[in-house]
């Protein structure tokens, strides 16, 4: 017994051989070089820009900004990609292909921009990795398979356990260390001992406002806090996602009326070919009767 | 592709050719600056006025400690089109941290976070530092103004030999042990992006194994599409992957601490540091003041009194970090060590050298003049939108002592020969 549904899908789709090969062919080219490549690259700049400094240093990553901001941010991205996954492929991983795009890329910066160009050891500029929270949130849509309880339970799960994903690599950094007589966290002293002269430390928007109460647990009044507004920025983006990913072209009657097309399978058919003409005036070989799935996508 | 593009293309790429055969043909050097003399002269004049700054030793090896030090006076007439100094850090302007930094002392209080300076204030700076990055290294201090961005002080070259690879920057722990910097937490970060990265490509893996776009979107726009889409082998493993998530986190979390049992928070107070203030007999007026471009002259007109009980001489102008000295500034203030690029030894000139008595008052013309008004950019004043300077003065009585006194005033440029005067 096959471990997936892959035979009784293929034969769904009404394909034949060389179809389902050429589909492969499409998966490959489109999956690595155009999807993934062209989400990491996007994905890392729009989270370098809106939550660039808490992630490169590791004296930013503090229990109430870092732990607020990156989660809001890094939900944005997953919330139109996993729109676009689900919703014309029912495909599961739109979350952990945003995010994990994003740490590869953020690698590549580590590397290449602070490690081999501006010389600062890889442990001082580590970034954080939410693989674990996109993980939760794809699995989240796949078992409940709506993207509303997504937004309540995986979004809020996605940005409750960032701080705990996170303290096991960074938990070393807040060991107390004494300069000249002056306590410190390790983080802050390598934020001292390697010399930023761009980045002074008053740049630093650490510790600073009123998420504190509950007895100093801040950490987790900000992920609260974060959790909430995280649920209102992938709804918004999941909507985001539904705007711009809509499949549909507007197309000119033979009548001259301009009209919407939902259905982006059928183009080249018959069918579209008997509606709407065909470009050097060729009627179709034959009639069609039936209707066409022409259900929206969107 | 008719014979035209053709032709066309070969042009243009000829032209690329070209380029890059002139590019490499010109000698490319280093960039060894920062940009301090792209900042405006009413900026490096009047908010900052550094001194005696010290580059100690000049060559260090890796591993081996150096010090930064001097001082800088906060000037009275700090430009208004400037935030004033509420939140500032003493900095050091390097490419990279070529140095570690141990320690940072400020008038002898510890300046690891930003702090208030005073306008008017002075300040003694220390800043302990330990060679790195082998090289030749251009390195200023440098005061970080929160609002105004940095502002460079004088730069001097810094040269550290030996091999990075030897580089340690331990640092001795509260509760015991030490942490190198370079290296803490390197091996327990990577391990966790490794065991994370690999769950996520396996997740992206277990769909990719199976036809993952055309197919999918043919069957969903089916009747029943969707329910055939709903593997139940998925769902079994999205629940698994749920327990291996947060069983994983969970085991990070506690293991972590475990291993670090005290910990603090990123620490964000600010140190209050009491500023000093300048001392001289001298008390000096600005009369009027010009800048004369042609000659790269700063002409001031001065009325001194000496309040003190020994005879004074001005011996030096110094602003922006540019050092301008005469005969009695030479004696009583050369540093060999100084930048030569930044420092006119014969720069310094007084109509009347004779020296301010007791209970005198009198006119002063005092020029400095030198090539480094221009090389340095600060004739750029005349397109500022605050025409006015700054600096301080410095003057030695008999014994030796000196006495500064920091200036500010209008200035008027002076553009062409015939109305230099």
């Amino acid at each position: 017994m096959a471990l997936f549904r892959t035979k009784e899908i293929i034969a769904a789709s009404k394909l034949p051989p060389e179809g389902v090969k050429l589909s492969r062919m499409i998966d490959a080219v489109y999956f690595l070089p155009i999807a993934y490549l062209g989400v990491f690259a996007t994905f890392h700049m729009h989270f370098d820009l809106l939550a660039g400094d808490w992630d490169f240093w590791v004296d930013w990553k503090d229990r109430q900004f870092w732990v607020t901001v990156t989660p809001i941010v890094e939900v944005m991205y997953p919330g139109a990609i996993m729109y676009y996954f689900w919703t014309f492929y029912r495909q599961p991983f739109g979350a952990t292909l945003s995010i994990s795009g994003l740490v590869v890329g953020k690698w590549i910066t580590v590397l290449f921009a602070w490690y081999w160009w501006a010389n600062f050891p890889a442990n001082f500029v580590m970034p954080a990795t939410m693989i674990s929270s996109a993980l939760i949130l794809d699995a989240t849509l796949l078992l409940t398979r709506s993207w509303m309880l997504t937004a309540i339970f995986g979004v809020w799960a996605f940005a409750m356990v960032f701080n705990p994903t996170q303290y096991a690599i960074f938990g070393y950094s807040h060991q107390p260390v004494v300069v000249d007589g002056q306590l410190m966290s390790l983080a802050d002293y390598m934020g001292f001992t390697f010399v930023r002269t761009g980045t002074p430390e008053y740049i630093r928007i650490i510790e600073v406002g009123s998420l504190r109460t509950f007895g100093g647990h801040t950490v987790w009044i900000s992920a609260f806090f974060s959790a909430f507004i995280s649920m209102l920025m992938f709804t918004i983006w999941w909507q985001i996602g539904h705007f711009v990913g809509q499949a549909f072209f507007w197309v000119k009657g033979r009548r001259g009326v301009m009209s919407r097309m939902n259905d982006v399978m059928i183009v080249g058919t018959d069918e579209f070919a008997l509606r709407h003409g065909t470009p050097d005036g060729i009627a179709p070989g034959h009639r069609v009767t039936t209707k066409t799935a022409a259900t929206s996508l969107s | 592709m008719n014979v035209k593009n053709i032709f066309k293309l070969c042009v243009i790429g000829s032209l690329g050719m070209a380029t890059l055969g002139l590019t490499l043909a010109f000698n490319v050097s280093t960039a060894a600056a920062h940009g301090e003399r792209s900042q405006e002269p009413f900026l490096r004049m009047r908010t900052a006025q550094w001194y005696d700054t010290r580059w100690n030793p000049q060559k260090t090896n890796i591993n081996e400690e150096a010090m930064l030090s001097g001082k800088i006076h906060i000037s009275e007439d700090w430009p208004r089109a400037v935030v004033k100094p509420n939140r500032t850090f003493i900095n050091v302007g390097s490419p990279s941290s070529v140095f570690t930094r141990l320690s940072s002392k400020v008038n002898g209080v510890p300046m690891m976070t930003s702090g208030p300076m005073e306008i008017g204030g002075d300040y003694e700076y220390v800043i302990k530092l330990r060679g790195r990055l082998p090289g030749h290294h251009h390195i200023h201090p440098m005061l970080a103004v929160n609002g105004a961005g940095p502002i460079a002080g004088p730069g001097g070259w810094m040269d550290i030999t030996g091999n990075y690879k030897d580089f340690t920057n331990p640092i001795k722990l509260l509760v015991g042990g030490t942490a190198d910097t370079e290296t803490a937490g390197l091996a327990a970060g990577l391990f966790w992006h490794v065991v994370w990265g690999s769950l996520g490509f396996f997740w992206i893996g277990w769909f990719m194994v199976r036809p993952m776009f055309l197919i999918r979107a043919r069957v969903l726009a089916q009747e029943g599409g969707d329910e055939l889409l709903n593997d139940p082998v998925d769902r079994y493993f999205a629940f698994a992957m749920l327990g291996v998530v947060f069983a994983l986190i969970a085991i990070g979390f506690f293991y972590t601490d475990s291993q670090y049992p005290y910990t603090i928070p990123l620490q964000a107070g600010e140190p209050k540091i009491k500023s000093t203030h300048l001392k001289s007999d001298l008390t000096v007026k600005v009369l009027a003041a010009d800048y004369d471009v042609p000659g790269r002259a700063l002409r001031m007109t001065l009325q001194v009194t000496n309040s003190g009980e020994q005879p004074l001489r001005i011996g030096e102008f110094t602003t922006a970090g540019i050092r301008f000295l005469n005969k009695v500034g030479v004696a009583n203030n050369n540093d060999p060590s100084y930048p030569a690029e930044i420092m006119a030894q014969d720069g310094l000139h007084i109509e009347d050298e004779s020296p301010i008595m007791p209970g005198e008052t009198k006119e002063v013309k005092l020029d400095s003049r030198d090539s480094l008004w221009e090389i340095q950019r600060l004739m750029d004043l005349v397109h500022d939108p605050d025409q006015r300077f700054g600096g301080l003065v410095m003057s030695w009585d008999e014994t030796g002592n000196r006495h500064i006194n920091s200036i500010a005033g209008n200035i008027i440029p002076v553009f062409t020969r015939a109305t230099a005067g």
